[in-house]
């Protein structure tokens, strides 16, 4: 369940043990604006992804996928494709007989010589299927004449949860609002595609993945192939995006691992861009039917939900709901609707933008109830105030930003079609980690390797991981290299949750601090010190009031260098964020088309290693939200289910001139420790998008994303346009 | 996508030899080939043998005048050009909007012209629609937002091209090549109902070729307007050419095309009359876009498109007007 | 989705076109167009010399490989990405003659006789260009799959417009796209830059 990391009441939290390398009481680099380290490297295209990888004698994979939502296979023939040419081997997964539940399920590989060779081969099977009848739509699954597709049953209803008494609480409202919600799939489109390469030597398995999570993947190769995890190398140097779809070798790694081995050679599969939005995962939808009850004074009362939604064939669908606000009475049931579509994958804080969407845009139109002003009236209702829930201070942050003072009554008044207007919203996330292991080695020239197992994503992770080992070793971020990416280094956790920096960085500053220690030991003789005598300064080493540089120190450490073993401690991070959003929109009334002009975000996330890219985090999260708001949607065919804009050119996401202005404040919180910055500025975004919408126009805009047939149609309903 | 010969033409005469003889989708001709490649790697057509006719006449020059402009100039030359911004603003504000600096970079006014339609199902190999010869029209159950608001079907594609809806404003017309020789086609005949051709847009048959634009002088003003969600990249959900000849400040005559709300640009002369003869105000420019929506017939899910083409109607009389 | 030839709705629908040509066309199939006209070539592979960030590569391709996979797969030249493959995503944008090009829109053999400049030839040994530094240093990437476009859509866009205002900059970016969602970074590297010449 999305959300068991962060309890509905928030407490305070515990105060930290004293971990044996607390954070600097005052920092030289933390929290200070430092460039991504491997930005030349990205830059200059020397960067090497997965998809750029060439091995000797390399050879390429393509996946034989079905073309139907729901079928069965009746036959099946490769005699054509084994001997077409530059094919070194077929693999087929599927057999007469055997159903296929989504279009795009895979049913077979091979592997051929040059990408245009297995493409022409993968043509030549041919294939036979009864076709069944799919369920394209939450609506058609939940019909009880609907054919049952899924075992039990199409859909699975979860035990309602109930707290206080919501009768009593409907009773106790002054006014209600019923009204039901929605929010679409959503594909991940990372720009570089699921796959690898996959090359063995003998019994032993080297893959280069495109992956959140190296250990976790080459687990995946060990328990898919069956052989010993020791057998698995996985590689993942740079990634070109995941978004919580790539924790895995999934079925295409452990195709291409089994097709290079039957073709005796490396094979690279990277999936094109169609089978990358059919088959690598997606945020299932969210519907609601909700009522809400709010007191005279503006105090919610009770709140009810029937909820819904479709995570694919088979694949749940569940979000926190309500969000943030304290409904003291509340009831909600949930039922998993299943489709003929790929299944769903955790997405960038998977069920927080769901459910905020609905819970925010109820919040609007339970404020106007009591014609409070919609700020007013969330400070009114939220949890008590602590560090994991600022909210009652990050609001009047972000409305100074936006200047809500300015805000109009709900629907822009001014002549003309072009209506503006303010909006608001609330996010949390957990963001804590544990685990990460780390090797340190400081050798006599005064190199420092810092090697873990964990992932660049693009989260700047390599970045911070430097900056806390220079922190701790008086060095600049240039003089500390970081090896990261590789299963055969230390364990650490996959990236995802937000939980990295949190997992990573305590292991950064205990390992480098150990490794600091080592290095004190071992000089000390040489200065006629104790150990505990050596301080660190800031590129040089203090001993006994003698200041010595540190690649003199270094120096003394003779052909052997430092090398130790460090992992994650408590008392270095924490879980449990909070921030704010403001959008300010330009709607005109005539197209229906909605410009986004300013966001506006405060946020925090414990103790802030690197401001810039944290920054840019909260940016890359706020235009993932705007495009939940109003462009993105997997649209299926209704009658066969099948994905009717499977590319970038249907599948809508924001371009240059669709970027509004944003402004984030990000609040330090170096008391708490490290925690996650990926998800929580993802989650709030869209819901102040569509309270911005509703404030300019006067209509409630319930269902995403707010395309302009949406937006028109409400507009009619409302009393026309001009 | 399918292998193929290629062929590089380097004049008409090459071109069309090279085309001759093809039946239709078994030769084709490519100009900057971004729409070409797209429908090939998607295995809409696959033809055994691609004819490039980037090399024809790239060339705009002076003729009767208007402007006489090579199929094979590329769209950011055609809105970079002097002469077409001084005559036919609407057609280079329709060229600035065409897709992004890279296809305005590679494609060709001729190609944008003779594209094929943007349709999800066509364009999608699963669906064996009627335009691809197969027994149904997918939209017209199925998700048709963005599809045809004109026209009885059976097909409900909306036309693509940006350019060709001011080149009918303007009174354009085609210079067509083939075997045959040349002729010129008005481009308001050009394109064609599915009714009239379901596997094709356009009257050019598989050997024949557009090699050039041919403009008129203009009226005096003209405009045009372009509704799209996404300001970055993106399909006109639907758009409207202006073009006036003026007599004092009333207006004479008037060509109103509106594009991407049908299978072919569409003229609509009901809103044309009702500016005949008038002094444009915004009251006018209301009840012409009203006129000019009037014989909508939209499917189940892009009756919205209607509120889009009027505006877009009556913002470009507008836009013209103040020109 | 093979010839419509067999289809025999199709026939009959042609014949109602009522243009001549039609008749000869359908009964003759495709001629040989080396009787009249210039040579075709391919399908198979041929050889081709591409000019790549000044160097000169001799390859050999069938005439359907793009520029965009000569590059990457048969040159080893990885800079630009392919991510899309349909010209909506701009991560393979090349800069030929000063302006930007989807590389997986071209085909390679079209590409020939031109300098094609990509991001791995920007930076000159471990120099960045100006572009690239800002990028760096202002923040204009993060997983970097869509950088290299980026960077070469800037690139050009600096070369003709060098002081752009930021709707200048907007539209000369908008060819290109980000998932990670760098825009901000990118759009204030673009207008931090100065002096850019062609390169």
């Amino acid at each position: 369940m999305a959300d068991e990391q962060v309890p509905e009441v928030q407490a305070p939290p515990r105060p930290p043990q004293h971990p044996t390398y607390p954070w600097p009481e005052k920092s030289r680099l933390l929290g200070t604006r430092i460039s991504r380290i491997d930005g030349p490297q990205k830059v200059t295209g020397r960067a090497k992804y997965s998809y750029d990888i060439t091995r000797p004698g390399m050879i390429y994979g393509r996946i034989l996928r079905s073309p139907h939502a729901h079928a069965r296979l009746t036959s099946i023939d490769a005699s054509a494709a084994e001997k077409a040419p530059g094919v070194k081997a077929v693999l087929l997964t599927i057999k007469p007989g055997d159903k296929v539940l989504y279009p795009g399920e895979e049913i077979g590989v091979l592997a051929a010589a040059t990408e245009q060779q297995a493409a022409d081969a993968l043509r030549l099977i041919r294939v036979e299927w009864e076709v069944l009848p799919p369920l394209a739509t939450v609506e058609q699954s939940m019909r009880p004449e609907a054919p049952q597709v899924f075992t039990p049953a199409n859909t699975r209803r979860g035990t309602a949860q109930e707290d206080g008494d919501p009768a009593a609480g409907f009773k106790a409202a002054a006014f209600t609002v019923e009204a039901t919600y929605s929010t679409q799939v959503q594909t991940h489109t990372s720009l570089e595609t699921h796959g690898c390469v996959c090359e063995w030597n003998g019994d032993n398995l080297t893959a280069w993945v495109s992956t959140q999570a190296v250990h976790g993947t080459r687990d995946g190769f060990a328990q898919g192939l069956k052989i010993p995890q020791a057998n698995v190398r996985v590689i993942t140097e740079y990634m070109g995006g995941g978004f919580g779809s790539k924790f895995g070798p999934d079925i295409q790694g452990l195709l291409c691992a089994r097709i290079a081995k039957a073709a005796g050679a490396p094979v690279k599969m990277m999936l094109d861009r169609k089978e990358e939005h059919l088959a690598t995962g997606n945020r299932p939808s969210a519907f609601a039917r909700v009522k809400a009850g709010v007191a005279a004074d503006g105090k919610l009362t009770a709140f009810e939900a029937q909820t819904w939604g479709t995570g694919g064939a088979g694949a749940g669908s569940d979000y926190p709901l309500p969000y943030i606000y304290v409904f003291p009475n509340r009831r909600r049931a949930h039922t998993d609707v299943y489709i003929n579509s790929g299944q769903q994958r955790a997405m960038r804080a998977p069920g927080h933008p769901q459910g905020c969407f609905v819970t925010e845009v109820l919040m609007d139109e339970l404020a106007d109830q009591v014609r409070m002003d919609p700020m007013e009236f969330r400070l009114k209702n939220l949890p008590a105030l602590a560090p994991n829930a600022m909210w009652a201070k990050y609001f009047p942050m972000g409305a100074e930003r936006i200047n809500w003072q300015g805000r109009h009554v709900t629907g822009d008044p001014t002549p003309g079609p072009i209506k503006r207007g303010l909006g608001c919203s609330a996010n949390r996330w957990g963001g804590a980690g544990t685990g990460a292991r780390a090797h340190c080695e400081i050798s006599s020239d005064g190199s420092v390797v810092m090697r873990c197992g964990t992932q660049d994503i693009g989260t700047a992770n390599r970045t911070i991981m430097a900056i806390v080992v220079a922190e701790t070793l008086g060095l600049e971020v240039p003089q500390v290299t970081i090896e990261l990416g590789d299963s055969n280094q230390p364990f650490a956790p996959g990236s995802g949750g937000s939980t990295t920096a949190a997992a990573v960085m305590p292991a950064m500053r205990v390992t480098a601090g150990k490794a600091r220690d080592a290095l004190f030991e071992r000089i000390a003789p040489q200065l006629g010190v104790t150990a505990k005598e050596i301080q660190i300064g800031v590129g040089n080493v203090i001993a006994g009031g003698k200041t010595i540089s540190w690649r003199e120190a270094c120096k003394m450490l003779g052909t052997i260098p430092v090398s130790v073993d460090g992992a994650w401690e408590r008392g270095l991070s924490a879980g449990g964020t909070s921030g704010v959003q403001f959008a300010e929109v330009e709607v005109d009334i005539e197209t229906g088309i909605t410009r986004v002009k300013k966001i506006v975000c405060v946020q925090d996330c414990g103790l802030i290693v690197d401001l810039k890219t944290a920054e840019t985090q909260c940016y890359g999260g706020i235009i993932s939200g705007l495009n939940y708001a109003v462009f993105e949607e997997r649209i299926l065919d209704r009658n066969t289910a099948n994905m009717v804009n499977p590319n970038m050119e249907w599948y809508h996401m924001a371009g240059q001139s669709d970027i509004p202005e944003i402004d984030v404040v990000l609040v330090d919180q170096p008391e708490r420790g490290v925690i996650g910055i990926g998800e929580p500025p993802a989650v709030a975004t869209a819901a102040a998008i569509a309270n911005a919408i509703r404030n300019a126009t006067g209509v409630t805009l319930r269902h995403i994303p707010i395309t302009p047939d949406k937006l028109l149609t409400e507009l009619e309903r409302a009393g026309g346009t001009n | 996508m399918k292998a193929f010969a290629y062929v590089n033409a380097t004049n008409e005469k090459e071109a069309v030899a090279a085309l001759t003889g093809a039946t239709r989708g078994r030769v084709l001709p490519m100009a900057g080939g971004m729409d070409l490649l797209g429908t090939m790697k998607d295995y809409i057509v696959s033809p055994e043998r691609v004819v490039s006719i980037k090399n024809l006449d790239q060339t705009i020059t002076s003729a009767g005048g208007g402007l006489r402009i090579g199929a094979a100039v590329k769209i950011a030359d055609l809105a970079e050009h002097a002469e077409v911004k001084k005559l036919y603003p609407a057609l280079v504000t329709a060229a600035e909007g065409v897709g992004t600096p890279q296809i305005r970079n590679l494609g060709t006014v001729g190609g944008n012209i003779c594209q094929r339609p943007r349709c999800w199902y066509f364009r999608n190999e699963e669906f064996n629609c009627l335009k691809k010869g197969g027994s149904r029209c997918f939209a017209v159950e199925g998700e048709n937002q963005y599809h045809a608001i004109f026209g009885d079907g059976p097909c409900h594609i909306v036309h693509p091209s940006s350019l060709a809806v001011p080149v009918i404003a303007y009174g354009g017309r085609f210079r067509v090549v083939g075997p045959n020789g040349a002729r010129e086609v008005d481009a308001g005949q050009f394109f064609q109902l599915p009714n009239a051709n379901l596997y094709g847009e356009t009257v050019l048959q598989p050997d024949e070729i557009v090699t050039h634009v041919l403009l008129p002088a203009p009226g005096q003003r003209s405009a045009v307007y372009e509704v799209r969600f996404k300001q970055s990249h993106d399909w006109p959900l639907a758009a409207a050419a202006v073009s006036l000849v003026m007599s004092g400040s009333t207006v004479k005559s008037a060509r109103i095309v509106m594009g991407a709300v049908a299978p072919i640009p569409w003229r609509v002369q009901a809103a044309e009359r009702v500016l005949a003869g008038k002094t444009i105000t915004e009251a006018v420019a209301v009840e012409a876009a009203n006129a000019a929506v009037a014989g909508a017939r939209p499917m189940s899910g892009n009756a919205y498109k209607i509120q889009i083409a009027k505006t877009a109607v009556k913002r470009a009389i507008m836009a013209a007007s103040r020109v | 989705m093979q010839d419509d030839e067999k289809d025999v709705s199709r026939r009959d629908f042609f014949k109602t076109v009522g243009v001549g040509s039609i008749a000869t066309a359908v009964v003759a199939g495709v001629t040989d167009a080396s009787a009249q006209g210039p040579a075709a070539v391919g399908p198979e592979e041929v050889p081709i010399t591409l000019t790549i960030n000044g160097q000169r590569h001799q390859l050999r391709v069938e005439p359907r490989v793009t520029l965009l996979d000569a590059m990457r797969t048969r040159l080893d030249i990885t800079g630009q990405k392919r991510v899309c493959d349909r010209g909506a995503c701009g991560a393979c944008t090349v800069i030929i003659d000063g302006r930007t090009y989807y590389s997986c829109s071209m085909l390679a053999l079209e590409a020939q006789g031109r300098n094609i400049r990509t991001v791995d030839g920007l930076a000159t040994g471990n120099a960045l260009h100006p572009v690239q530094q800002a990028f760096c240093d202002l923040d204009g990437l993060m997983c970097g799959f869509c950088t290299p476009g980026f960077v070469m859509a800037t690139v050009a866009l600096l070369e003709k417009t060098p002081n752009p205002t930021a709707e200048q900059a907007k539209r000369g970016l908008d060819g290109n796209l980000c998932r990670c969602g760098t825009n901000i970074g990118v759009l204030k590297a673009a207008l931090a830059v100065k002096g850019v010449t062609r390169g």
